[in-house]
């Protein structure tokens, strides 16, 4: 995608597009060096409803039957936190962590490729852009780079000359001889020469025999975010998320995954987490009523949520739109009353400290009618 | 020199005595293999073809549908092993995974073994070039038949054939979602209409048929033109499973003609009126010889071959035999071979994972079993028919070299030692990999080696064995 510069240099050099974003008090032209973003996409379409069962309403049990929970880690009069996740609703109690209700990229087709799409290339259709907001973001924030923990580029992040992966170390285990003689070799090829001997110092971690999961995905992210040369923002994907059939002890399961790696990244992150804001998004929720066996389907409004250190939390974010049959979109799922891209906008205001004129034309192209998502960070 | 550069560059890596025979003529060794396949490669026969992965996928699917409707909500029950082991549902799962892997496992061996492998990087440049991806899972049984059907046979052929047969293809059609594509007008939609559904265009294919396969994103289409080919597009379709035979020719394609959006097309300026599929077949062929599509991919090819900034009197020379042949493939291929462009000392090209692992088991007479290519190809960053975008996987050194693409190879080629099966003494595989005139340093320390697995890893993960030179 063609980098607009006119409109760049337009929006970085007008001093009064400032006071058209009226009532940004916090906003600041450059990216603040020691805000940690951490972005964790849960691929497959995040069950809302069985993250955060609303147990109050008498329309939830009667949609879910055998799939409803009875009992949950309360968070409000009305929504609980599933039980599998004690570390998050610790930090909810400790206003570290918030949730968004209801909220979904502006993409209607339930598709999972169009939606992760739609979702990570901040615009309106998943057609169309074919680089990632994230990496957007980073072209409009003077410095700071960004990592991924994927074999592969994922299309958030691409577009971005300051963007790069990490995956983890094939478990094959290399004698020091070999390192010693290659890198005499190595050090005689002008392009490679460099890139070696980072390969030499890095801190590869430790490879993994079994499965690299979520949990370690986000270890590893929070290790390449840590220090004065740390990654500024860091994405982590996580699949298994589509359950469609016998969601309770797969989610029970992935749920617990999730808590452990909230704590893996406050653990990881030490006092780095003071300044961090972790966004866990999934490309829509799922069907209000249980299907025929025991999983749901695809569905529109899902919960995003927020947590770290810099999070104003202990508090729900967002618009119910509640569970009658009239409430529900097209009769079948939860109604999204707020656009992802609202949420992904208020981050990178307030939070990394993007220009508001910048999200909406350079970072969320065409989204001016988009309001950002405000107070979404503890201020003192 | 030009020696090796025939043979890893524009080859797939050396095999032994594969350097002593292009020596001599590198050009003409290269040029010999400029002429269609004389037929379908022995180890390919007997692959399941579009049409069974159709069918059976339909018929998993089915089973899928039955097993939810019927299943009890029991959630206790669900993650007995043993109890998954013996449902029928997930062994035909594993059976069509299986038959997935024949593909791999063939398309690997033919690759690893072939005298002819600038064919070999050809079918590999078209089938990334017109990428699909297996991450969306509908298509996930069908990447590979589809490079056999639709590509492998017409790499030497015009590209209007290729493209044609390439739309055709069921695997295209349902990854870019023309499969559900109807005209607004087209007989279709008015009775979708009528029993309270929504059905209509999706633009999809259009888009990319325009940006990625023939023009190019500069290419000069507008909006209009993407509607306008998908309109013509509506009725190219995938034939219900059940009925269409294992070795249809079509490989499962169907024209719906209630789909199709009646009426007169038009695009970049120019008028369409046939009837069917002949309209999009027209358009199709006009944009095969569109001269933004002979920039655009003489472009492609000669970064593919050359170097990631190729000389632009190289791209002209190639994209203008493009024009004076009508996408004669063979003579383009012949132009970009015989111009001293292509054979500058210094270009170089950074292997990708794919190049890497083809070439070490060229070099060390390796054949990975389908799994471990599988693994280490997820592993080293290009996961097997997984672009994740219909842009298929990038081809420049800044998208592939990195301090963690490095290490991981390292890792890779000590695994990869392990496993050699030659007996020659590692100088000798350098030798006949890289050419006599071998890097002194390499040389000195593969005579060093401790061991031959050890100088086979330093062989492998050498820097001059990350480069097509």
């Amino acid at each position: 995608m063609a980098v607009d510069r006119r409109q760049f240099l337009l929006a970085l050099g007008s001093g009064a597009s400032l006071a058209l974003c009226g009532g940004w008090a916090r906003a600041r032209s450059a990216a603040q060096p020691q805000s940690r973003l951490l972005v964790v996409l849960l691929r497959g379409g995040m069950d809302g409803l069985h993250l955060l069962p609303p147990l109050a309403d008498p329309a939830y049990p009667r949609l879910r039957g055998a799939l409803a929970l009875p009992e949950g880690l309360p968070l409000d009069g009305q929504f609980a936190l599933h039980p599998a996740l004690p570390f998050a609703h610790q930090l909810y109690r400790d206003g570290q962590l918030a949730a968004l209700l209801a909220v979904a990229p502006p993409y209607r087709q339930r598709s999972h490729f169009e939606a992760q799409d739609c979702l990570e290339n901040g615009s309106a259709s998943p057609h169309g852009l074919r680089d990632g907001w994230m990496a957007r973001a980073l072209q409009v924030s003077a410095t700071g780079s960004a990592v991924a923990v994927a074999p592969v580029l994922p299309l958030t992040l691409r577009g971005s000359a300051r963007a790069r992966t990490w995956s983890p170390p094939l478990s094959q285990r290399v004698d020091d001889a070999l390192w010693q003689r290659l890198q005499t070799l190595y050090a005689a090829d002008a392009e490679l020469g460099a890139p070696f001997d980072a390969a030499l110092r890095m801190d590869a971690g430790h490879s993994q025999r079994g499965t690299f999961g979520l949990v370690e995905a986000v270890a590893a992210a929070t290790r390449l975010m840590q220090g004065a040369d740390g990654a500024g923002m860091a994405f982590v994907e996580d699949g298994g998320w589509d359950t469609h059939r016998n969601q309770a002890p797969v989610l029970a399961r992935k749920f617990g995954q999730l808590d452990a790696a909230l704590r893996a990244a406050r653990d990881g992150l030490g006092a780095d987490w003071a300044r961090t804001m972790v966004l866990v998004v999934s490309e829509f929720g799922r069907t209000a009523a249980v299907n025929g066996s025991g999983g749901t389907d695809h569905g529109t409004g899902g919960i995003a949520l927020l947590a770290g250190g810099a999070v104003r939390g202990g508090r729900l974010l967002g618009d119910w739109p509640g569970l009658a049959p009239a409430q529900l979109n097209e009769g079948r799922d939860v109604r999204a009353t707020t656009d992802l891209r609202a949420l992904c906008k208020g981050v990178l205001a307030e939070h990394v400290g993007l220009h508001p004129g910048l999200l909406e034309t350079r970072v969320f192209p065409d989204s001016r009618q988009v309001r950002p998502l405000r107070d979404l960070i503890r201020t003192g | 020199m030009d020696g090796t550069a025939a043979v890893n560059r524009f080859g797939l890596g050396a095999r032994p005595e594969e350097l002593r025979d292009a020596t001599g003529d590198p050009h003409g060794w290269l040029l010999a293999q400029v002429q269609p396949f004389a037929s379908l490669p022995a180890v390919f026969a007997g692959l399941p073809s579009t049409p069974e992965m159709l069918r059976a996928r339909a018929s998993l699917q089915q089973r899928r549908r039955r097993q939810r409707q019927s299943a009890p909500v029991d959630a206790a029950a669900g993650a007995g092993a043993a109890a998954e082991a013996a449902d029928p549902l997930r062994q035909q799962q594993r059976t069509l995974s299986r038959e997935a892997l024949r593909h791999v496992q063939a398309r690997n061996a033919h690759a690893v073994a072939s005298t002819q492998p600038l064919a070999e990087r050809l079918v590999r440049f078209w089938s990334n070039h017109f990428a699909v991806s297996v991450d969306k899972n509908a298509i996930r049984l069908l990447a590979a038949p589809m490079e056999l059907e639709a590509i492998r046979p017409r790499v030497f052929g015009r590209f209007a054939d290729l493209l044609l047969a390439v739309q055709r293809h069921p695997a295209m059609l349902g990854y870019l979602d023309n499969d559900a594509s109807v005209g607004p007008d087209s007989a279709a939609a008015l009775r979708a209409q009528r029993a309270g559904r929504q059905r209509g265009l999706n633009e999809n294919l259009a888009r990319e048929i325009l940006e990625l396969h023939t023009l190019g994103v500069d290419g000069g289409y507008s909006q209009a033109d993407v509607t306008e080919l998908a309109r013509a597009l509506t009725g190219w379709g995938v034939a219900a499973p059940m009925r269409v035979a294992a070795d249809d020719s079509a490989h499962g394609f169907v024209f719906r003609a209630a789909a199709h959006q009646p009426g007169v097309r038009q695009m970049l300026g120019r008028r369409y009126p046939q009837a069917g599929i002949a309209q999009a077949e027209a358009m199709l062929r006009d944009l095969a010889r569109h001269p933004a599509t002979a920039l655009h991919l003489a472009f492609k090819l000669a970064r593919h071959f050359v170097a990631d900034a190729p000389p632009p009197d190289l791209v002209a020379a190639i994209a203008k035999s493009w024009q004076d042949s009508d996408g004669d493939l063979a003579v383009v291929y012949r132009t970009l071979i015989e111009h001293p462009l292509a054979w500058q000392a210094q270009a170089r090209k950074f292997k990708t994972p794919e190049d890497w692992l083809l070439s070490a088991q060229r070099a060390t007479g390796l054949l990975l079993p389908a799994q471990a290519l599988l693994a280490l190809s997820r592993g080293l960053g290009q996961p097997l028919f997984m672009p994740r975008s219909p842009a298929g996987f990038p081809d420049t050194a800044a998208d592939w070299l990195g301090a963690d693409a490095l290490r991981k190879r390292v890792q890779a080629a000590t695994g990869l030692a392990a496993r050699a099966v030659t007996d020659a003494p590692p100088l000798a595989l350098a030798r006949q990999a890289l050419g006599e005139d071998l890097d002194a340093d390499l040389a000195a320390a593969l005579r060093g080696a401790g061991s031959f697995r050890e100088g086979v890893a330093l062989l492998l993960a050498s820097p001059d064995f990350q480069w097509r030179a």
